[in-house]
C-alpha cells in the first residue's frame, strides 16, 4: 500500500466527516484543527480493519475522543455513521480487506456504543460537577452566612446601640443588652412589652406613620430624634434608626429599630445652647437670645408687651471703687430681683451689656401697670446689698415702650427702648420715661442737625445774642448774657448739639473770644454803662485744664477789663470735679466766678463752701418746677432757707429761663436776686442791646 | 435570647432556572438541573434554531480571543462568563500562549462555584463574584486580583451577555467605565441577541425569558453598534455571528443567527 495515495484518501474521508458534523456540535477548534483531528480517528479505524487479526477493541476509544473533544451534538454520532459507513465500505484502500462489510458493522457498532457509553460517563461526571459547584456553592453561602450572623450577633451583643428586632405588629423577636440598659430593665430582657410601649405618648402616633412609610416602601429607613419612656417612666432621647428586613421572596417581615441614648448628648447639646443663649454670669438670656424671645412674645401677644430697658446707675464707679468682683456679685443680685419682680408675669429678663437689662412683659388681664412694675423694680433695688459689711443701695433709669403696635419690628422697639433709656438718662438718676413718639422723631431730626454743626461753626453759620440779666427788685439790667444762635436754634439747644458733637470746647472758647471782644466794644461805645458779661461754660470747658489760661488771654487780646466778665462754671461738672482749681484760679485772678445750671442738691450746696462763688444761676427746668408751689409749701420755705444761706455765702441767686410774671413773683418772694428770660427779654442781636441798654 | 434568628435565607434555590445553565444545555452540556432544561425546551420552542445560535456564539467567543491573540492581547476579562462549558477563555487562550492571563466574571453562585473547581490549579486564572453592571466593583476586585495590569491593553469580553442588561442599567454606561479602564490599543468583544433578525422568533425568546431569573432585552444594530463608542470596530463590523471572520465558509444562514457580533479596538 504507497503511503501518499491512502493518506490522501483517508485525509479526503476526513474533511467529509468534518463537514458532516461540524454544524452539529460546538467543538472548540478551527476547522483545519478538527480535520486533524479526525483523520487521527480515521487511520485508527482503516488500521483496524485491515489488522489481522481483526478486533473492534482500538474503535472504543475513537468513541471516547470523539466524546472528550465534544463532537456529541444529538445529530453528530448519526452523522459520522453515515459518513464513515459509506466511505468505509466504497474505500478504494479497502477493496481487498476480507469479511469487508461485517468488520465495518462490527467497528460502527463499537464506535456506537463507546459514544454512547462514554457520553453517559460523561454526563454523569457533568452532573457531578454541577452538584458539586451548587454544593460548594451552598456551603460557602452557609459560611458567608454563618460568617455574618456571628458578626451580627457580635454586633448586635457588644454594641453600645440599642437595636429591637420586630415583628410587623410590633412584638419583639430579639433585643439586645443596649437597649435593656438605655431603658433601665435588668438582665437582658423586656418585660412583655411591643415597640410602642417604648415611645412617648406624645410621640407614638407620628412614629407609626413613619413605620408604616418603611413598610410600604416610601423610605428605605428613617433616622429621628424621639424619645423613649424608660422602664421607671422616665423619658430619655434617642437617636432612632429604623429600616425593613424583607424575606427570601422580599416580603416585608421584620422591623429592625436601632437606639441611640442621647440623652447625655441631649443635655450637653442643651448646654451648650444654654451657653450660647444666655449671659454667663448671671444666667439671664443674652441680648441674642432676647431678641428672639422678644420677637416670639411681640408675635403672639394678645393684649401687647411692655418691654423695659434699664440702665444700672453709676455701675462704672462701682465696679472701677470696689472691683469686678463686688460688680460682679451685684449684677447677679440685680438679675435675681429683676427676675423675681416678674416672677408672677410670662416674662423674660435679660442682660444686654455690662450694666444694661431688659425685661419683657406679655400683658395679661392681672398684669400690673409699667409705672407698678417700675415702682416694684425700684423697690426692689433700693433694698441695700450687703458687700463687705457695706450697703450699697442700686438704682436704675429705665426707658419703656408699652403696648407697641403689632406692626413694630423688633429692631424699631430695641431702639425706641434704647433712646427713651438715654433721654431718662439726661434726667439723672433713678429716671423712666415713657416712649414719646414725638420726641423720638425730634432726636431723629436732632441728630442731623447735630451732624451739621461743624460745618455750621467752620462756615461762621453760628452767632451770639444777648441775653439781659435783671434785678428782681428793680428790674435793672446787672449783667448781659452771651447766648448762642444757629438759625433757629436757641443758646440751650446749641449747647445740647455742641455737647452732642463734642464742639463744645472750642465752641465755647468761640463764644467767649466773640463776647469779650463784642463786650470791650460796648464799653468803648457806652462806657461805663454797660454791663458786665455773663459767659456761661459747658460741662467740657468748665473741666478743661487750660481754662484760667484761656480766659486771661482772651480778656489781654479783646482789652475788655478782668471785673467786667463773670464766668459761670457748669455746676455738674464742679460738682463731678472737685478739687480742680479752677474756681479758685478764676476768683484769685479778679473774675467773678459763679455756678450755672445749679439745681439745688447737696453736693452742689456744699460747693458754696469751696469755692469762692459769687453768684447761682438756678437751671430752668427748677425754676419752673418750683414756681408752680404755693407759698406755704415746704419746698417754698426750703428754697428761701437755701436763698438766706446762698447770700450770707456772699454769692446771689439768679433765676434762668423765666417766662411768666408768675415765676417772676415767686422767685422774687423766695429772695432771688436777679433773673434772666424770655419774661424780661428774649435774647437780643448785639446790635439792638445798645438800645435796650438805653432804655432800660 | 440568642436563638438562630429565622430571617436569613438557607441556601441557593436550584429551582429557579438560570441562562447561563440553559446555554450550557443547549451547547449540548451536562452542567444543569430539570429547571434549566424545561426552560431550555421553551426557548427551542420559540427559537428552534437556538442550538445552533449558541454554537456560533461560542465559535464567536472562540475567534475573538484568537482575533485578540494575534493582536498581542494576553489578559482578557470575560464579563458574564457563565457556566465553564466546553471552550473556555482561558483554555482558547492559554492553548494559544501559556502565559494568557484571564479574569472571569459572574455572579450567579452556582457558576461561580463551578469555575473555581475548574480554576482550582490554575494560577493565571480565577473568577470574580460581582455584577458585571457595577464596572466599578468589577474593576477593583480585578485589579485585587493582580492577573491583569490595567497599564497593558485588555481584551474586554462581553459575548452573548448585554441581552441581560435592562435599559435601566444604562449598557453603554457599563461598556464606557469598563472602555474608560483599559488603556488604549484594548479590545472589547460584544455579542448580543437582536430583534432586527428573526423579530417573531425573538419575540418568543423574550416571553420566555420574562418569567426566568434573566429576562431578556434584544436591541438593534444601532443599539449595538453605540456600545461600541470609543471603539474602533474592527472589520467585518458589527454582524450576525457567523459572517464575524468565518475559519470556513459554513452553510449557517446568517438570517437565522439571532445575535449580532463584533470587535472594537479601543481608540
Amino acid at each position: 500500500m504507497p503511503p501518499d495515495a491512502p493518506r490522501s484518501r483517508r485525509q479526503e474521508l476526513a474533511r467529509e466527516w468534518m463537514k458532516a458534523v461540524y454544524s452539529t456540535t460546538y467543538v472548540p477548534m478551527s476547522p483545519t484543527e478538527i480535520e486533524l483531528f479526525l483523520g487521527e480517528q480515521v487511520d485508527v479505524i482503516a488500521d483496524a480493519l485491515q489488522a489481522t487479526p481483526f478486533t473492534a477493541e482500538p474503535i472504543r476509544h475513537v468513541g471516547e475522543r470523539l466524546v472528550a473533544e465534544h463532537f456529541t451534538g444529538p445529530e453528530t454520532l448519526q452523522r459520522t455513521v453515515e459518513v464513515l459507513g459509506h466511505a468505509l465500505l466504497f474505500s478504494p484502500e479497502l477493496r481487498d480487506v476480507d469479511r469487508l462489510a461485517e468488520k465495518v458493522v462490527a467497528i460502527l457498532g463499537s464506535l456506537g456504543a463507546s459514544f454512547a457509553t462514554a457520553m453517559r460517563l460523561d454526563a454523569f461526571d457533568q452532573q457531578e460537577q454541577v452538584k458539586l459547584a451548587l454544593f460548594s456553592a451552598n456551603s460557602r453561602m452557609e459560611r458567608v452566612l454563618k460568617f455574618s450572623e456571628a458578626r451580627f450577633r457580635e454586633v448586635f451583643t457588644s454594641s453600645a446601640m440599642g437595636i429591637a428586632i420586630t415583628e410587623l405588629d410590633g412584638t419583639f423577636v430579639e433585643v439586645n443588652q443596649a437597649l435593656v440598659d438605655i431603658l433601665g430593665g435588668v438582665g437582658d430582657t423586656l418585660p412583655g412589652m411591643a415597640l410602642d410601649d417604648l415611645f412617648h405618648a406624645e410621640d407614638v402616633a407620628a412614629l407609626r406613620v413613619s413605620y408604616q412609610h418603611v413598610r410600604d416602601g416610601v423610605v428605605d429607613r428613617f433616622r429621628e430624634q424621639r424619645r423613649l419612656v424608660r422602664l421607671d417612666g422616665e423619658p430619655s432621647w434617642v437617636h432612632l434608626a429604623v429600616s425593613l428586613l424583607r424575606d427570601a421572596d422580599g416580603a416585608a417581615a421584620y422591623y429592625v429599630t436601632m437606639v441611640e441614648d442621647i440623652s447625655e448628648l441631649h443635655l450637653l447639646q442643651k448646654n451648650l445652647d444654654h451657653q450660647l443663649l444666655h449671659d454667663s454670669l448671671t444666667g439671664l438670656s443674652n441680648r441674642q437670645h432676647f431678641i428672639t424671645q422678644l420677637e416670639t412674645m411681640h408675635g403672639r401677644s394678645e393684649r401687647g408687651i411692655t418691654l423695659f430697658h434699664l440702665n444700672l446707675d453709676a455701675f462704672s464707679m462701682i465696679n472701677n471703687g470696689l472691683g469686678h468682683e463686688v460688680g460682679d456679685h451685684l449684677l447677679k443680685l440685680v438679675a435675681k430681683r429683676l427676675l423675681a419682680v416678674v416672677a408672677q408675669e410670662d416674662a423674660v429678663v435679660a442682660r444686654l451689656g455690662a450694666d444694661e437689662f431688659a425685661i419683657v412683659v406679655d400683658n395679661s388681664v392681672d398684669t400690673p401697670k409699667a409705672t407698678e412694675l417700675i415702682d416694684r423694680i425700684n423697690e426692689e433695688l433700693a433694698e441695700p446689698a450687703f458687700v463687705d459689711d457695706r450697703g450699697i443701695a442700686l438704682s436704675v433709669t429705665i426707658g419703656v415702650v408699652d403696648r407697641p403696635a403689632a406692626s413694630w419690628t423688633v429692631a424699631e422697639l430695641l431702639r425706641a427702648a434704647n433712646t427713651t433709656l438715654h433721654l431718662a438718662k439726661d434726667k439723672g438718676k433713678r429716671q423712666w420715661l415713657p416712649y414719646d413718639p414725638h420726641e423720638d422723631a425730634r432726636r431723629k431730626s436732632w441728630f442731623s442737625v447735630a451732624a451739621a454743626m461743624p460745618g455750621a461753626l467752620e462756615h461762621g453759620e453760628l452767632e451770639l445774642e444777648y441775653q439781659p440779666i435783671v434785678g428782681l427788685a428793680d428790674r435793672a439790667v446787672i449783667g448781659l448774657a452771651a447766648q448762642l444762635r444757629w438759625g433757629d436754634w436757641g443758646h440751650l439747644q446749641c449747647l445740647e448739639l455742641a455737647e452732642e458733637t463734642g464742639l463744645s470746647l472750642p465752641i465755647g472758647q468761640w463764644l467767649l473770644r466773640a463776647a469779650c471782644g463784642q463786650a470791650a466794644d460796648w464799653r468803648d461805645e457806652l462806657g461805663e454803662r454797660t454791663p458786665p458779661l455773663h459767659v456761661a461754660l459747658s460741662p467740657m470747658q468748665s473741666r478743661d485744664e487750660d481754662l484760667v489760661g484761656t480766659v486771661k488771654r482772651t480778656l489781654d487780646d479783646t482789652g475788655l477789663p478782668f471785673g467786667e466778665l463773670r464766668i459761670a462754671l457748669n455746676t455738674r461738672a464742679a460738682v463731678d470735679s472737685q478739687g480742680d482749681d479752677n474756681a479758685q484760679v478764676l476768683a484769685d485772678s479778679g473774675i467773678a466766678t459763679g455756678l450755672d445750671e445749679f439745681h439745688g442738691g447737696q453736693e452742689e450746696l456744699a460747693l458754696l463752701t469751696e469755692l469762692p462763688i459769687s453768684s447761682l444761676t438756678v437751671a430752668p427746668s427748677v425754676v419752673w418746677r418750683l414756681a408752680d408751689l404755693t407759698q406755704d409749701s415746704l419746698l417754698h420755705q426750703a428754697m428761701t432757707g437755701m436763698v438766706a444761706v446762698v447770700h450770707r455765702a456772699g454769692a446771689i441767686v439768679i433765676a434762668s429761663g423765666v417766662r411768666t410774671e408768675a415765676e417772676a413773683r415767686w422767685w422774687a418772694a423766695i429772695g432771688a436776686d436777679a433773673a434772666q428770660g424770655d419774661f424780661f427779654a428774649p435774647p437780643r442781636h448785639p446790635d439792638k442791646i445798645p438800645e435796650l441798654l438805653s432804655l432800660l | 435570647m440568642a436563638e438562630r434568628t429565622s430571617w436569613v435565607p438557607e441556601s441557593v434555590d436550584t429551582g429557579l432556572p438560570s441562562a447561563a445553565r440553559l446555554y450550557d444545555y443547549l451547547l449540548g452540556g451536562g452542567h444543569n438541573f430539570a429547571a434549566d432544561r424545561v426552560l431550555a425546551e421553551k426557548f427551542l420552542v420559540a427559537q428552534p434554531n437556538a442550538r445552533t445560535i449558541a454554537r456560533l456564539n461560542r465559535a464567536f467567543l472562540r475567534r475573538s480571543v484568537l482575533f485578540m491573540i494575534d493582536q498581542g492581547i494576553r489578559q482578557f476579562l470575560d464579563l458574564g462568563s457563565g457556566i465553564p462549558t466546553v471552550g473556555n477563555v482561558h483554555e482558547i487562550a492559554q492553548k494559544a500562549d501559556p502565559d494568557s492571563r484571564v479574569v472571569y466574571v459572574d455572579f450567579e453562585d452556582v457558576a461561580v462555584a463551578h469555575s473555581q473547581m475548574m480554576l482550582e490549579h490554575d494560577a493565571h486564572a480565577t473568577i470574580i463574584q460581582e455584577d458585571l453592571t457595577n464596572p466599578t466593583a468589577v474593576l477593583d476586585a480585578a485589579r485585587d486580583s493582580k492577573l491583569i495590569d490595567f497599564d497593558q491593553p485588555v481584551g474586554v469580553l462581553t459575548v452573548g451577555v448585554f441581552h441581560f442588561v435592562p435599559p435601566e442599567k444604562k449598557p453603554t454606561d457599563v461598556v464606557a467605565t469598563y472602555r474608560d479602564a483599559v488603556v488604549p490599543g484594548s479590545y472589547l468583544a460584544l455579542s448580543q441577541f437582536t430583534s432586527d433578525l428573526q423579530p417573531d422568533e425573538m419575540a418568543g425568546i423574550v416571553e420566555v425569558m420574562k418569567k426566568s431569573m434573566n429576562p431578556m432585552f434584544p436591541r438593534t444594530h444601532a443599539e449595538i453598534t453605540s456600545l461600541f463608542e470609543g471603539f474602533e470596530v474592527v472589520e467585518p463590523g458589527v454582524v450576525p455571528l457567523p459572517l464575524w471572520r468565518p475559519e470556513v465558509a459554513g452553510d449557517d444562514d446568517p438570517g437565522r443567527a439571532g445575535i449580532f457580533a463584533g470587535v472594537g479596538r479601543k481608540q
